[in-house]
């Protein structure tokens, strides 16, 4: 039964690796040899849906690799942590996404408490509770509040509680992080540079259309970077926090650096208003979000599930 | 205690279709909407949002609270759109300039500017019309489906049993947990604590959302054990599943579904060729003059 579930899903698997090549293909061959103009880069929903494709397959290749891993199991107790994380995630993006609660930016910097919800699940519950946490709690959350539509974000949401959620692939938590850090820090690194290089980019994220994102959202990843080395080194014998905060600042880099690098070609940014303009000012403050809450969430998860025995 | 929705049977164009169908219609409207910015074409869609509406059967008096907030929020949403032009450079490169206001004062180096444009103003009309169409049809699902069918419902429509029970419950707490944040609220503000005037700086705000955050966030984790074990007692998950409602597709049924889906066929093909993306009336944009970019 397992061997023909695993046949099913590797079928599965390729058919959207073909589906997507053909599409890929047709935007080629449509926008760029042809000069189609609705397949070129620019405002293109159609490219929403596709990436929705990519994020899905970057998620299921992960599982293909490591599918004999326990973190993949999906019993009754993940279906209702999933729920139960979705719902939360969508009531928490209703309330504080400047529509209930106006929780006022500083300097450019929205406050998006919500997404610590993603990354505890994923990382107290598995990738697969993580994902569902993040892609159907923002569905629902843009429903909520009126939004409207963006699946790739929803995708690049559910990635931030899928890679947090990885760690429970590594039976020696604490080997992994110094590889995670280090990632993590590039990519930081990496984008920090970006911003410098283009100072001039508007906020996307902010109302204000010609104001160029301000010197506190462009380098808020940075701080956010060392407020998670903080606790990873401060809390180095409580490993449960310090992996939460370290992965949950990798997935939150990987997921949120998905949705925005989709804009390139969804919206026909250029590369440096996508990690500049939407990136950084959603990025950075999420990772103090993660350094600050998702300990106090562990902590209080710990304290609860010592007390339940379970 | 799970609190739900406020569904009741009601005799409506909403509720005379399968649950399976209207979602399935659902979803393609969505998509639909999603693919103009043409107003021409989303006019129709307002339409069919707005007959849905009208034959909801819903009094003004059920909906009145969160249509307002939705409609307030839109009409917030789309009045910043048009003042600072976020969001056009997306879907047109040109603007043609009616009216310019220049402040005359700076704050920090910036000088408040507003710029009156014909592409704006479309854009503005486009997007408002785009996130009506898409909140109205929203809001009228959780009025009107049974939540003793969400789970059959995501099932019917090709989820598996797991995602499609995930997706019945997530449903079903959302209004839950809502209920639960106010009366931690409220418990907190007997406190002294108000989350109405969190301040400080940065790191200070996101520490005092902590009394809210961590009790809502662990008293669901908790609470949840009990739904586990009910599930485990029913033996969830040992097999396929069957659902204690059966829903049979009718006659209007694949009439409503045939025409979701030509619908998304249409509006597939009519985008790949060119049409339904932003449109301003020509005979407007000689009212102003290009800017220089």
């Amino acid at each position: 039964m397992e061997a023909s579930a695993n046949r099913k899903l590797v079928g599965v698997s390729i058919a959207l690796v073909v589906i997507l090549a053909i599409f890929l293909l047709v935007v080629w061959v449509g926008g760029t040899l042809l000069g189609i103009q609705r397949l070129q880069t620019g405002e293109n929903p159609f490219l929403r849906f596709v990436f929705v494709g990519i994020g899905l397959l970057i998620a299921l290749a992960i599982y293909l690799a490591t599918r004999n891993n326990d973190a993949w199991k999906v019993g009754t107790r993940e279906v209702v942590w999933m729920a139960i994380g979705a719902a939360l995630y969508a009531v928490f993006s209703w309330l504080f996404n400047g529509t209930v609660f106006f929780i006022p930016s500083v300097s450019q910097v929205t406050l998006r408490p919500a997404i610590a919800i993603p990354i505890f699940f994923g990382f107290a519950f598995g990738p697969v509770v993580g994902f569902f946490t993040g892609a159907v709690g923002n569905m629902f959350g843009d429903a909520l509040t009126g939004f409207g539509l963006f699946p790739q974000w929803s995708i690049g949401n559910g990635l931030v509680g899928f890679i947090a959620g990885l760690v429970l692939l590594f039976k020696d938590r604490k080997k992994s992080l110094n590889t995670v850090l280090i990632v993590s820090a590039v990519l930081a690194a990496l984008a920090v540079v970006i911003y410098l290089f283009n100072r001039n980019v508007t906020n996307g994220f902010y109302f204000a259309a010609e104001e160029p994102v301000s010197i506190f959202a462009g380098l808020s990843i940075i701080i956010g970077f060392i407020l998670v080395l903080i606790v990873r080194f401060a809390f180095n014998k409580n490993i449960d926090l310090a992996a939460a905060v370290t992965w949950g600042m990798l997935g939150n880099i990987i997921g949120i650096g998905f949705a925005a690098i989709s804009d390139i070609w969804i919206n026909g940014y250029s590369p440096a208003t996508a990690i500049v303009g939407e990136f950084l000012p959603a990025a950075g403050p999420n990772l103090i979000f993660a350094a600050i809450l998702v300990p106090l969430l562990v902590v209080a998860y710990v304290a609860v599930q010592r007390q339940s025995g379970r | 205690m799970l609190v739900t929705w406020r569904y009741r049977p009601r005799k409506s164009l909403i509720q005379w279709f399968d649950p399976r169908a209207w979602m399935i219609f659902y979803i393609c409207y969505i998509a639909t909407t999603v693919f103009f910015w043409d107003i021409r074409f989303l006019l129709p869609l307002i339409a069919i949002a707005v007959i849905v509406l009208l034959t909801s059967g819903l009094s003004w008096k059920e909906i009145r609270r969160p249509f307002l907030f939705i409609i307030g929020f839109i009409v917030v949403f789309t009045i910043l759109t048009f003042l600072t032009g976020r969001g056009g450079s997306e879907v047109y490169k040109q603007e043609h300039l009616i009216r310019e206001f220049k402040a005359h004062f700076s704050i920090l180096g910036w000088t408040p500017d507003l710029k009156i444009t014909v592409e704006r103003a479309f854009y503005a009309v486009s997007q408002f019309g785009r996130v009506f169409g898409l909140a109205v049809m929203t809001i009228l699902i959780p009025y009107s489906l049974n939540p003793a069918l969400y789970g059959v419902t995501f099932r019917g429509i090709g989820l598996p049993d797991k995602i499609a029970y995930a997706m019945d419950l997530t449903m079903r707490f959302i209004p839950t947990f809502g209920r639960d944040f106010q009366l931690t609220m409220d418990a907190q503000r007997a406190r002294g604590y108000e989350l109405d005037k969190v301040s400080g700086g940065l790191f200070e705000q996101v520490r005092k959302l902590g009394p809210i955050f961590v009790p809502v966030t662990i008293h669901a984790i908790m609470g949840s054990e009990d739904i586990i074990d009910a599930m485990d007692l029913r033996a969830f998950g040992i097999g396929p599943r069957t659902w204690l409602e059966k829903l049979e597709y009718k006659r209007r049924d694949y009439f409503l579904i045939g025409f979701g889906v030509l619908l998304l066929a249409a509006t597939l093909a009519i985008t790949f060729w060119g049409y339904g993306g932003f449109w301003v009336p020509p005979a407007l944009l000689n009212l102003g003059h290009i800017i220089p970019q």
